[in-house]
């Protein structure tokens, strides 16, 4: 298998990332602490192992590590974090 | 949306199969029935989870093929060989069995009618999925954003939609299909391999009049169809990818 195959997007993780964030975060914008890139997070690349990490698609730069425990999700972020929320 | 008291969280929901429709030999759509359904915009996505009789779980996402407004709820799934939960929806599942659901997801794969720029899609195989909500969704609010629909699939067989997309594109939709996997069948008109830069010129829209890509598929097929058209000039930032990895599930 190509080593480029095997990793998906944020989109795939956007409902845990919601159980997380309680919000919709796959459109939230992230500015890459390595490269400068200034990407969604759902455009992120995104690795499934133990845990799921999140990279900067831009240069690969890790953005999120989230460890699935038993009874929580545990989410550590890097880089600039934005999330816009239309005000209602 | 409605439910603000709730607003980001997902909760599980009981769905249960109204009807199914074989779409090609290895793909059909579920028509659902999930009580409390808050609406959906075209191109979002469910998480779908089975529990066996031991507990143990499998979890899998699939696109919404319905537009928002339609009556009827949609998804439409592929089934993967070696999968956990879409052999069970594609082979075993009969009108009248449920699972569990949890819904809509995503914000960043997500288009709504009325913009200026024109729509152009790119899907690869059951890619095609959440691109044609929101065809449907263009066709039923009688949006007329300039559409154009780039499919690349293994066979002709294999075309999931293709009486409706045959519809689309008598219509005012631009769609160009190519067969990666087979000789041509007598007639066809489309092209017959991989996705490249001469095939994206030609469904366009020109890069300059700016429009909001969407890419979905297999990841290899995403990473070389958005590859491509950064190439062309188009803006990354308008090129929005869902990729299914190497397989679905």
């Amino acid at each position: 298998m190509e080593e480029g195959s095997l990793h998906t997007d944020g989109n795939a993780i956007a409902g845990m990332l919601q159980e997380v964030f309680v919000a919709e975060i796959t459109a939230a914008g992230r500015i890459c602490q390595s490269c400068g890139l200034d990407s969604q997070i759902g455009a992120h690349r995104h690795y499934a192992g133990a845990g799921h990490v999140l990279r900067c698609p831009g240069c690969g730069n890790v953005a999120a590590v989230i460890a699935v425990l038993p009874d929580r999700n545990v989410i550590s972020l890097h880089g600039t974090w934005s999330l816009a929320r239309t005000s209602e | 949306m409605e439910g603000t008291a709730v607003l980001g969280r997902l909760a599980w929901r009981e769905a249960t199969i109204l009807a199914i429709r074989q779409e090609t030999p290895d793909v059909k759509t579920l028509v659902l029935d999930v009580p409390g359904w808050p609406g959906h915009a075209a191109g979002q996505h469910v998480d779908i989870r089975l529990t066996a009789e031991d507990g143990y779980q499998a979890q899998r996402s699939y696109s919404i093929a319905s537009a928002p407004d339609s009556p009827d709820f949609e998804l439409t799934v592929e089934r993967i060989d070696d999968g956990e939960v879409s052999p069970y929806l594609t082979d075993d599942a009969v009108p009248g069995d449920g699972f569990e659901l949890r819904g809509p997801i995503g914000g960043y794969f997500v288009w709504r009618p009325g913009g200026a720029e024109p729509l152009l899609l790119v899907g690869g195989g059951s890619g095609v999925v959440p691109l044609m909500a929101m065809l449907r969704h263009r066709r039923d609010t009688g949006d007329e954003t300039d559409a154009r629909l780039l499919l690349s699939e293994r066979t002709l067989e294999d075309v999931i939609y293709r009486a409706e997309l045959e519809e689309l594109a008598a219509g005012s939709v631009r769609v160009g299909i190519t067969l990666t996997r087979a000789e041509a069948p007598p007639g066809w008109e489309g092209w017959t391999r991989r996705i490249d830069r001469d095939m994206l010129t030609e469904v366009g829209p020109d890069p300059a009049l700016r429009p909001r890509a969407y890419v979905c598929g297999p990841t290899p097929f995403v990473e070389e169809a958005a590859r491509l058209l950064v190439e062309l000039g188009h803006e990354p930032a308008r090129v929005h990818t869902e990729r299914f990895g190497p397989t679905g599930g």
